[in-house]
């Protein structure tokens, strides 16, 4: 009978009529899960990488003091340490055979394994060029903490470590113990960088504008030789108002000269006598100390006000060193006004050229295919963009600018070379097929019923557009501006080309007339990067701040988008929501 | 009247016959000569005549491309009063609608023939201002458009186009359209609010203040209802009511007892053709055509 009744109905029998695994999708739910956890842990992973690393740069650390069996000392900071195994030769490079026994030994108990540590040993200077040393664990004899050694910010030749033997006023030594020193060094450092500062500014200030007006007076002379030709009387004059000029000017320069000079000794009268690891004296003036602090007795509060006044300078002042010293705050400035710069070009220009594809040209093969131009557009490599750039505005526009308005100054070029607009034009440009198709997309998005309504009413087609597409697109639009921008805030290849520099000698806006200088070639936090991680003289110093300026950049494109964000939930609440 | 001779025995509405013996050649007459592309009358009853028409449609013609979707409309929209547009979807009632003010511009493939005429001046003829001519047409969607925008300024859209900005005279403006299109008692304390935020009904009735905002000589309406529950449907169909007399309206419709409940008369379409045209009364009560009956008594349709 059992036999009978599950023949009658097999529909009923358990698991013969289940729906099958694909079917039920259960595996498509894993596969589409995983994912997306492989890509968040992606990205995940290189903004933790990018933050630790970032993050812990300007942390003080301590200062260690190793001998080694071979009777040297280092004094430096641990960077990292690192396991690996040792070959048979770097034994027979100890000297002393008891030694050599004694690490054979130990590294044998060790499974042939080693530790080695990297020490940031820094006082360089024209002998020592290198500021790191790798120390093998079984080369130490001993380690310590020195209590009194410094930590030294130098304005040049980046780090010094060592202990204060004494203070000099002059020549004369007026403190012979460490902490006499530092409390000297304490008095008198703010005094002596101020001078020093204010040696500075005078040689840039007044100096300069007078060098300046020389300058001027020299171009002048350029100007009316080219306008009016060597013999002329307009010629003659303008050489003559030169020659006064110079010789007015050539007393004050002097006078100034002197002046900043006598700052330049005044500033450089105290400093800490050192003694370094090995031994050795050295006169480290106070003028050249940016910052300084016993590393091994400093709290942990006072190391957190060190760190957070090193991230004060590192965003407000310049770059030093090769840029593996002091700060970004030109890079951030170039960025921010190049990615300004080029929204308010490629925004208006991708609005237009949007709304016409879609508003107003008759829909056609034609139409398509300025579509399909416009989207690979968007897969062309940067990299053409600068070139183009390059070729385009600085060679052709930039020199015919040149030849009409700066003749003067030729062979000098003025705007003939990369600068901070032709690097927003060819970003802008790189930029429109991002905005063209966000905008097209928003365009189309608004409802029909919308313009209908509009027509119904009586109004034209711009005023349908105006009134009731654009704001209604508004928020699609942002979406594009935010692409734009994160977009062109982080590309690196296509403005090396057209004007970012390692190191740019005046922001793009100053004080200077008239103020604003397009033409000037700017610092760029993406260029700053590579600069940092692989054009650097010092490498291994500058591979932190790597991680650093990665982290800041991010920073600096993530707070534009939220602005951004923001900006286009209100308007999408407005038009799209209506709250 | 003209259209006897074509048109099917008239049944009177207590004897009509089963829906099962109704097919095929009952149906014939009118049908049958537009499948076979026959022109045919209108049958437009003797009451529409020496009416005073504010829109008057003369021998018009609509394609879609090649496609034929009005075939040769003729009749007269009487002034100040509620006339029906009814028939089988896809018959062109909307298309005709959107004719009156030029809508259909719009579609690109759009092709027309014969005019229309708003109070004597042609609609259709060359140099026709289209914006002006829009501006004395009021028009209101199947689905509520609010635009994103507040109401106070919805309802002003017509006069800011126009470049108004005296502040009285736009209160004014608001405050008589949204009375008239029985709004302002519900929405005077928030004019500054979206219009978004209103429900679907409140939305259809600012849609019509939107529309009678600017005064129009004729108000269109494309379903109006279609889109809106049972209770906004009443309150539309009352606002009809009480604008009749001061608009002309001309609405298209689905709802048979709607036809009959708002509107003063009504005009029957069928695959682009006008096929009978009289008082509601007559076209739902004592139609002339057979099949003008089976279709208002829902037999087909």
């Amino acid at each position: 009978m059992a036999k009978d009744s599950s023949q009658a109905s097999p529909a009923l029998k358990p698991g013969s009529r289940r729906s099958s695994l694909f079917a039920r999708g259960e595996s498509m739910v894993w596969l589409t899960g995983s994912t997306l956890i492989l890509c968040v842990a992606m990205i995940g992973g290189l903004l933790a990488l990018v933050t630790v690393r970032g993050a812990q740069t300007f942390w003080p650390q301590e200062i260690l003091r190793v001998e080694t069996i071979d009777g040297g000392a280092l004094l430096g900071e641990l960077v990292k340490v690192e396991t690996y195994e040792p070959e048979a030769h770097v034994f027979d490079a100890i000297e002393d055979e008891g030694e050599r026994e004694k690490a054979r030994a130990l590294v044998a108990g060790l499974d042939g394994k080693s530790e080695r540590w990297f020490l940031r040993t820094g006082n360089r200077s024209t002998e020592n060029r290198d500021g790191f040393h790798w120390v093998q664990d079984f080369e130490v004899a001993r380690e310590t903490r020195p209590p009194w050694a410094l930590t030294i910010e130098r304005s040049e030749w980046g780090r010094f470590y060592g202990v204060p033997k004494g203070f000099l006023d002059g020549e004369q030594l007026t403190a012979e113990t460490p902490d006499a020193a530092w409390a000297l060094f304490e008095k008198h450092h703010a005094d002596a960088v101020e001078t020093g500062e204010e040696a500075h500014e005078l040689e840039k200030d007044g100096i300069g504008a007078i060098d300046a007006r020389i300058e001027a007076a020299r171009l002048r002379v350029r100007a009316a030789e080219l306008d009016h030709g060597t013999d002329s009387p307009e010629h003659a004059a303008a050489q003559k108002r030169a020659a006064d000029d110079e010789a007015r000017w050539s007393s004050e320069r002097a006078r100034l000269r002197k002046r900043v000079d006598a700052l330049h000794t005044e500033s450089r009268r105290f400093a800490f006598l050192m003694t370094s690891a090995d031994g050795g004296e050295h006169r480290v003036g106070l003028v050249d100390i940016v910052r300084a602090y016993p590393a091994n007795r400093v709290g942990w509060w006072e190391k957190v006000g060190i760190y957070l006044a090193r991230w004060w300078e590192f965003l407000s002042e310049e770059p030093r060193e090769a840029n593996s010293e002091g700060g970004v705050w030109p890079a951030i400035f170039g960025t921010v006004i190049l990615t300004l710069i080029m929204t308010l070009l490629v925004v208006p220009c991708g609005v237009l050229g949007a709304l016409y594809l879609r508003e107003y040209a008759k829909q056609g093969p034609l139409v398509s295919l300025v579509r399909i131009a416009v989207n690979n557009l968007a897969g062309v490599p940067s990299i053409v963009f600068g070139v183009f750039g390059f070729g385009f505005f600085c060679y052709t526009i930039g020199a015919g600018i040149d030849d009409v308005f700066f003749a003067e100054q030729l062979p000098h070029p003025t705007f003939g070379k990369g600068g901070i607009l032709w690097a927003s034009l060819t970003l802008a440009l790189l930029t429109l097929p991002v905005v063209i198709v966000a905008t097209e997309e928003a365009l189309s998005a608004v409802p029909n019923s919308m313009r209908e309504g509009s027509y119904a009413c009586g109004a034209s087609k711009w005023q349908t557009i105006r009134r009731i597409v654009l704001p209604r697109a508004m928020p699609g639009i942002m979406t594009g501006m935010i692409l734009a921008i994160a977009r062109g805030a982080g590309e690196v290849a296509p403005i090396m080309l057209v004007g970012a520099a390692k190191m740019a000698p005046s922001l793009p806006v100053d004080g200077s007339f008239p103020f604003v200088h397009p033409e000037r070639s700017f610092m760029h936090l993406g260029f700053h990067i590579y600069d940092l991680g692989f054009q650097s003289p010092d490498a291994k110093a500058a591979e932190p701040l790597v991680f650093t300026t990665t982290l800041l950049l991010i920073g600096i494109v993530v707070l534009l988008n939220v602005v951004a964000i923001t900006v286009r939930g209100r308007l999408r609440r407005q038009f799209v929501e209506g709250r | 009247m003209q259209g006897d001779d074509v048109a099917a025995v008239q049944v009177p509405p207590d004897d009509r016959p089963g829906p099962a013996s109704h097919h095929g050649a009952r149906l014939g007459g009118v049908f049958d000569a537009v499948s076979r592309g026959e022109p045919f009358a209108t049958d437009t009853h003797a009451a529409m005549d020496g009416q005073a028409d504010i829109l008057e449609i003369k021998d018009f013609n609509l394609w879609y491309g090649e496609n034929q979707a009005i075939f040769k409309n003729s009749f007269g929209v009487p002034e100040g009063k509620v006339t029906a547009l009814i028939g089988p979807s896809g018959c062109g009632k909307s298309t005709l609608l959107r004719s009156v003010n030029r809508m259909n511009d719009l579609i690109a493939s759009v092709r027309i023939a014969g005019d229309m005429s708003l109070s004597g001046d042609s609609i259709y003829a060359l140099g026709v201002d289209v914006i002006e001519l829009r501006k004395r047409i009021g028009m209101v969607f199947q689905k509520p458009n609010p635009f994103p925008m507040s109401i106070y300024e919805n309802v002003v859209y017509s006069q800011r186009i126009d470049g108004v900005r005296d502040k009285t005279v736009l209160d004014e403006v608001v405050e008589t359209s949204l009375r008239g299109a029985g709004l302002w008692d519900e929405v005077k304390d928030r004019l500054g609010s979206s219009a978004l935020r209103l429900s679907g009904g409140q939305q259809q009735r600012l849609c019509i203040g939107r529309a009678i905002a600017g005064e129009p000589e004729v108000l269109l309406l494309d379903e109006p209802c279609s889109a809106l529950d049972p209770i906004a449907t009443g309150r539309i169909e009352d606002l009809i009511q009480e604008l009749k007399g001061q608009y002309t309206i001309l609405i298209v419709t689905h709802n048979m007892q709607q036809a009959q409940r708002a509107s003063d008369y009504t005009a029957f379409m069928y695959l682009g053709r006008l096929v009978e045209y009289g008082p509601t009364q007559d076209i739902f009560v004592n139609p002339h055509l057979k099949e003008t009956e089976d279709y208002v008594t829902g037999r087909f349709g």
